[in-house]
C-alpha cells in the first residue's frame, strides 16, 4: 500500500513538473523572448526570469539572443575612386532590437540566415562607399589625407537605418577588419619592394665606395703634404748646409791650383769605386816606369 | 478469459499506437535522434500488442465456443452427436490454431526482418546526418515524452501485474513493451533535458544504445524462430509466444531479473536464499534507494565548487542575481531554479593577430625568408615615397606589404560585460584588435615601424585596443601587445637581408679605406721624417766635411809649400794607387801605334778560368801550416 502511495506521489510530482513546464518558460539574462498566440506575436519578454504562458500549441515561445552578435563579411575585391583594386572586409556588432520584426524577416529566427542577409546588404553599401574614396583615404602616412574612420562611419550609416527598419536589427558598431590587394597586384608590390631594396643596396654600395675613396685619397693627400713639407724642409736644411759649408771654401783661395788638384784626385778616387776597366798608356805615371825595362826596381832584380 | 483482459489488450495497443505516433512526431519536431528510435521501438510494441490482442480475441472465441459445446452436451445428454467430426464443430479453435500456425509465425518473421532492417537503416541514417537538437522545442518534446512515459509506465505496470497474477501469457508481451516504452520515453526526456543544460551529444549516444536494443530484439526473434522448429511438442505444454521478447521483458520489468537471480541462488545454495530478509529487503527497497539517489543527485546541484582562478555568476530562473562567486564552496537552489556560469578571470588568454600559429613550433629558428606559422597574412603598410610611374605609364600603388604576428594577451576584467553584453566577447576582441592593427599600419611608414617605431607601435596598439574595448564594453583588460614578428613578406625578405649584407660590405670597405689611410699617413710621416733626417745628416756631413776639408787643406798647403814639386805628384800617386786597386786594368806596353788592339769589355755572364778561385796547393798548405806551427814556438821574452 505504501509502495503504491509512493508511486502515486512520484507520478503526481512528475505530472506537476511536466505541467509546470508546459505553463512556464525561462528567459535568461542573455535572451529576449517572443510569445506567439496561435502563431501571432502577442508579447515580448525582455526582462530575465520565470514567465507564464499558455501551453503549446496555443502559445509558443521563441527565444533570441539579445547580446551583441559578431558579424564578419567576406574579404572582397572592389575599386576605389582613383581606380585601385582593393580587398576589404568589414566586421560589425549587431543585436536584435525588435524580436517580432526579426522573426517575421527570418521565419525560423535563424542568426545564420540573418547573417547571410546582412552580407548581401552590406556588400552593396560597402562597395558604394569604397568607390567614393581614393586609395589614399585608406592608406597614407599623411593624417590629413587618411579617412579610415570616416569611411567606417559612412558604411555604418548606410546600412544602420535600413537594417533596423527591415529586420529589427540594430548595428552597434562597424569597422574595417582587413585590407589587402589582389594577388596580381600583391606580386607587383612585392617586386617593387624588391627593386626598392636593390636600389638601396646599390646606393649603399656606392656610398661605401665613395666613402672609401674619400678616405683613401685623403690619406694620399696627407702623404703628399707630409712628404712635400719634409722635402721642402730637407732642401732648406741642405741649402743652409751648403751655405754653412761655403764659409770654408775661402781657404782654397790660398792655393787654388792645389785645391783643384786635390779635388780632382778626390773625384777620381770616387769615380773608380765601382767596377771599372782602365786601359793605360805606359806613359801614364806610375806606369811610365814600365817603359824603361832596364830600370832597376830593386837590388839584384830587373823587370 | 474475461472481457476485462480484452479491454486491457485494446487499451494497450491503442496507447502504444498513439505513443509511437506522438513520440515520432515530437522527435521530428525537436530533431531528436533518440526520440526517433524510441518512436520505432514503440511502433514495434504497438504491432506486438495488436497481434496479441487478436490472438486474445481468438482465444476468447474458442473459450465461448467450448462453453456452448459443453452446454449443448449437457442439454441433449449424449456426446455421440459430435464425437465423430469435431473438426467441423470447433471452428473457433481451428481459426486460433491456423492463426498461431501461420499468422504468428509470419508475423515473427516479418518482425525479425523489419527490426533488423530498421536497425541497419537507422544506424546509417544517424551516422550520415546527425540530427541537431533544437533547444527551443526541447521543452515541448520533453513534456510530451515525459507524459507518455508516465502513462505507459502506469498502464504497463497494471498490465504486467494482471498478466502475472492471472497467468495471462498474451498480456505479458503487451505489459513488457508498455514498460519498456515507458523507460525509453524517460530516457529520451532525460536526453532532451541534458541537451537543455548543454550536453547535446547524449541524445545521439542514447539513440545508438536504443538501436542496439532493437537489433538484439531482431536477433532474439530469429533465434526464437529457429528454436521453434526444433522445439519438442509436448501435449498440454503451452509454448512461449514467438513475439514475446525476453530482452524487452527484462528491460521492461527489471524485477524479473531478481526472480531469475533468486531462483539461481536458491538452486546454487540449496536453500531459499530468495526468502532471506536481506534479499527481500534489497528487492523491496531498491526502488526507494533509486528514488533517494535521484533526490541526492538533484540536491548535489545545490553545491558549487568554484576553482582557483575562476569566478562565477549566479542566475535564478535565468535572471542574474547576487554578486560574483569567488573560488570556494557555494550553495544555491537546485537545477533548474539556479544555474551557475563560470569564467576563468585570472587566466591570461591570448588571441593572435596576423597569423595562425603552428600546432608545435618550439625549437625552430625564426627567419624572415621562411614562413614560420601555419598561415601568415600580408598587411598593407603606408609608404612615404609617393607612387612612382611605372613602365606602362601607370602610377604604382604607394603601399608596401608587411607580415606581422601580434599576440594580444588579456584577462576578463568585468564578467557582467564579458558574459552578457556580447555573444562571443573573445571573438569580438579579436576583430577589434585586428582592426586597430590594420588601422595603425596603414598610417605609418614601413621602414619606420620596422625600426625606430617598433616600441612605440606596441605601446600605441595596446592603448588603442584597450580604449576601443572599453568603448565597446567588452569587459577585458589588455595586458600585452607584442610585435614579436614584424618583417617584410617572405618573398622579399632576402632582398631586405641583402641590404644588411650591403651595409656590412660598405662598412668593410670603409674600414679597409681607413686602414689604408692610417698606414699611408704613418708611412708618409716616417718618410718625411727620413727626408728631414737625411737632409740634416747631409747638412752635418756637408758642413763638418767642409770644415774638415778646409782644415786639411790648410795643412796640405803647408806640405805643398814645403815641397811644391813633389807634393802634387805624391798626392796623385797615393790617390791613384787607392783608386785603381779594384779596377781591371789593361796596360798597353807596345809602342807600335799602328797596331789595333781589341778589348771585349762586356760583363761576363759566366766566370772564366781567370775568375776561379784556386785553393792553395798541398805544398803551400803544408808550408802555411808549418808557418803557423812555428809562430807559437817563438820563444817568449823572459
Amino acid at each position: 500500500m505504501n509502495k503504491n502511495r509512493l508511486s502515486l506521489a512520484v507520478g503526481l510530482l512528475l505530472i506537476l513538473l511536466f505541467a509546470l513546464m508546459l505553463f512556464t518558460f525561462q528567459v535568461r539574462q542573455t535572451e529576449v523572448a517572443l510569445v506567439t498566440t496561435f502563431g501571432k506575436p502577442s508579447r515580448t519578454e525582455k526582462e530575465p526570469g520565470l514567465k507564464w504562458k499558455l501551453p503549446w500549441p496555443i502559445q509558443r515561445v521563441l527565444k533570441f539572443d539579445n547580446r551583441v552578435q559578431n558579424f564578419e563579411g567576406k574579404f572582397e575585391e572592389t575599386q576605389t575612386r582613383d581606380g585601385y583594386n582593393l580587398l576589404i572586409s568589414v566586421y560589425a556588432g549587431w543585436k536584435i532590437e525588435d524580436p517580432s520584426k526579426f522573426r517575421n524577416a527570418f521565419a525560423d529566427g535563424s542568426t545564420a540566415r540573418a547573417t547571410q542577409t546582412f552580407e548581401e546588404r552590406l556588400r552593396s553599401e560597402k562597395n558604394a562607399v569604397v568607390g567614393r574614396h581614393p586609395f589614399s583615404h585608406f592608406v597614407s602616412t599623411d593624417p590629413k589625407e587618411m579617412k579610415f574612420s570616416e569611411i567606417e562611419k559612412e558604411i555604418e550609416d548606410a546600412v544602420k537605418q535600413s537594417l533596423l527598419e527591415s529586420y529589427g536589427v540594430k548595428i552597434s558598431f562597424l569597422g574595417i577588419k582587413r585590407l589587402g590587394l589582389p594577388e596580381s597586384v600583391t606580386q607587383k608590390v612585392l617586386e617593387r619592394m624588391r627593386e626598392e631594396r636593390q636600389r638601396f643596396v646599390a646606393k649603399l654600395q656606392a656610398e661605401g665606395l665613395s666613402e672609401a675613396q674619400k678616405i683613401g685619397s685623403g690619406a694620399d693627400l696627407e702623404r703628399t703634404k707630409l712628404l712635400t713639407a719634409a722635402e721642402a724642409k730637407a732642401s732648406a736644411i741642405r741649402g743652409q748646409a751648403e751655405s754653412d759649408a761655403a764659409k770654408y771654401l775661402e781657404v782654397f783661395e790660398k792655393n787654388p791650383e792645389l785645391a783643384l788638384l786635390l779635388q780632382k784626385l778626390s773625384a777620381l778616387e770616387a769615380s773608380l769605386k765601382d767596377r771599372s776597366t782602365l786601359i793605360f798608356d805606359p806613359r801614364t805615371p806610375p806606369f811610365d816606369l814600365l817603359e824603361g825595362s832596364k830600370v832597376k826596381t830593386s837590388p839584384g832584380t830587373t823587370k | 478469459m474475461e472481457k476485462n483482459n480484452l479491454r486491457i489488450g485494446l487499451v494497450n495497443w491503442l496507447i502504444l499506437l498513439v505513443a509511437a505516433a506522438v513520440t515520432f512526431v515530437a522527435a521530428r519536431y525537436v530533431g531528436s535522434a533518440s526520440g526517433l528510435v524510441a518512436g520505432v521501438l514503440l511502433a514495434v510494441g504497438f504491432l506486438v500488442a495488436l497481434v496479441a490482442y487478436f490472438q486474445m480475441r481468438l482465444e476468447e472465441r474458442e473459450r465461448l465456443e467450448k462453453l456452448e459445446f459443453d452446454e449443448l452436451n449437457r442439454q441433449k445428454g449424449s456426446t455421440n452427436l459430435f464425437s465423430t467430426d469435431e473438426a467441423d464443430t470447433f471452428a473457433a479453435r481451428q481459426s486460433r490454431e491456423m492463426f498461431e500456425k501461420y499468422f504468428v509465425r509470419g508475423f515473427a518473421i516479418l518482425l525479425c526482418l523489419g527490426t533488423g532492417f530498421g536497425t541497419w537503416w537507422l544506424w546509417n541514417y544517424l551516422g550520415r546526418a546527425a540530427l541537431d537538437v533544437s533547444e527551443e522545442r526541447s521543452t515541448i518534446a520533453m513534456t510530451v515524452t515525459g507524459l507518455f512515459g508516465l502513462t505507459l509506465f502506469l498502464i504497463g505496470k497494471y498490465t504486467s501485474g494482471l498478466a502475472r497474477l492471472d497467468d495471462q501469457r498474451l498480456l505479458r508481451p503487451c505489459g513488457s513493451y508498455m514498460l519498456f516504452g515507458a523507460y525509453v520515453s524517460f530516457l529520451v526526456t532525460a536526453a532532451l533535458a541534458l541537451n537543455l543544460v548543454g550536453y547535446p551529444r547524449y541524445d545521439l549516444d542514447l539513440a545508438r544504445v536504443l538501436l542496439v536494443l532493437l537489433g538484439l530484439v531482431s536477433a532474439e526473434t530469429l533465434l526464437t524462430l529457429v528454436a521453434e522448429i526444433y522445439r519438442p511438442r509436448i501435449k498440454g505444454k503451452v509454448a512461449r509466444l514467438l513475439y514475446d521478447s525476453r530482452i524487452v521483458g527484462i528491460v521492461g520489468q527489471p524485477e524479473s531479473l531478481f526472480r531469475t537471480a533468486g531462483q539461481a541462488l536458491d538452486y546454487q545454495f540449496g536453500f531459499k536464499v530468495s526468502e532471506t530478509w536481506f534479499y527481500q529487503t534489497v528487492r523491496e527497497k531498491i526502488g526507494q534507494w533509486a528514488a533517494i539517489w535521484a533526490v541526492v543527485l538533484i540536491a548535489s546541484t545545490s553545491v558549487v565548487f568554484i576553482e582557483p582562478g575562476e569566478q562565477a555568476v549566479l542566475e535564478r530562473f535565468g535572471a542574474r542575481t547576487g554578486g560574483l562567486l569567488e573560488p570556494g564552496v557555494h550553495f544555491k537552489a537546485p537545477w533548474p531554479v539556479d544555474d551557475v556560469f563560470r569564467f576563468k578571470t585570472r587566466e591570461v588568454q591570448t588571441l593572435n593577430v596576423g597569423f595562425v600559429p603552428q600546432d608545435d613550433d618550439h625549437g625552430k629558428t625564426i627567419l624572415w625568408n621562411v614562413a614560420h606559422y601555419k598561415e601568415e597574412f600580408n598587411l598593407l603598410v603606408a609608404n612615404r615615397e609617393s607612387g612612382t610611374t611605372n613602365a606602362s605609364g601607370g602610377v604604382s600603388v604607394p603601399v608596401s606589404l608587411l607580415t606581422v604576428s601580434i599576440p594580444v594577451q588579456y584577462q576578463i576584467r568585468d564578467i557582467d560585460k564579458f558574459a552578457y553584453a556580447y555573444a562571443n566577447s573573445g571573438g569580438m576582441l579579436e576583430k577589434v584588435a585586428t582592426r586597430e592593427v590594420i588601422r595603425y599600419l596603414v598610417g605609418v611608414d614601413l621602414n619606420e615601424v620596422m625600426s625606430t617605431g617598433r616600441e612605440e607601435a606596441a605601446n600605441n596598439l595596446r592603448t588603442t585596443i584597450q580604449k576601443r574595448s572599453d568603448d565597446l564594453g567588452l569587459g577585458v583588460e589588455i595586458l600585452f601587445v607584442g610585435l614579436q614578428d614584424i618583417h617584410p613578406p617572405t618573398k622579399v625578405a632576402e632582398a631586405y637581408q641583402g641590404v644588411i649584407g650591403a651595409r656590412q660590405e660598405v662598412e668593410a670597405r670603409v674600414l679597409s679605406a681607413k686602414g689604408y689611410a692610417i698606414r699611408t699617413v704613418l708611412i708618409a710621416e716616417a718618410e718625411a721624417q727620413k727626408k728631414i733626417n737625411d737632409a740634416e745628416a747631409f747638412a752635418a756631413q756637408r758642413v763638418t766635411g767642409a770644415a774638415a776639408t778646409a782644415s786639411r787643406f790648410t795643412n796640405q798647403i803647408q806640405a805643398f809649400n814645403a815641397s811644391p814639386s813633389v807634393y802634387p805628384m805624391r798626392a796623385y800617386l797615393q790617390t791613384f794607387a787607392r783608386a785603381i786597386g779594384p779596377a781591371r786594368k789593361y796596360i798597353i806596353a807596345t809602342t807600335n801605334s799602328s797596331e789595333v788592339i781589341q778589348f771585349n769589355l762586356e760583363d761576363k755572364i759566366r766566370p772564366d778560368i781567370g775568375d776561379v778561385y784556386i785553393p792553395p796547393g798541398r805544398d803551400e798548405q803544408r808550408a802555411q801550416q808549418l808557418k803557423q806551427q812555428q809562430q807559437p814556438q817563438v820563444p817568449k821574452a823572459p
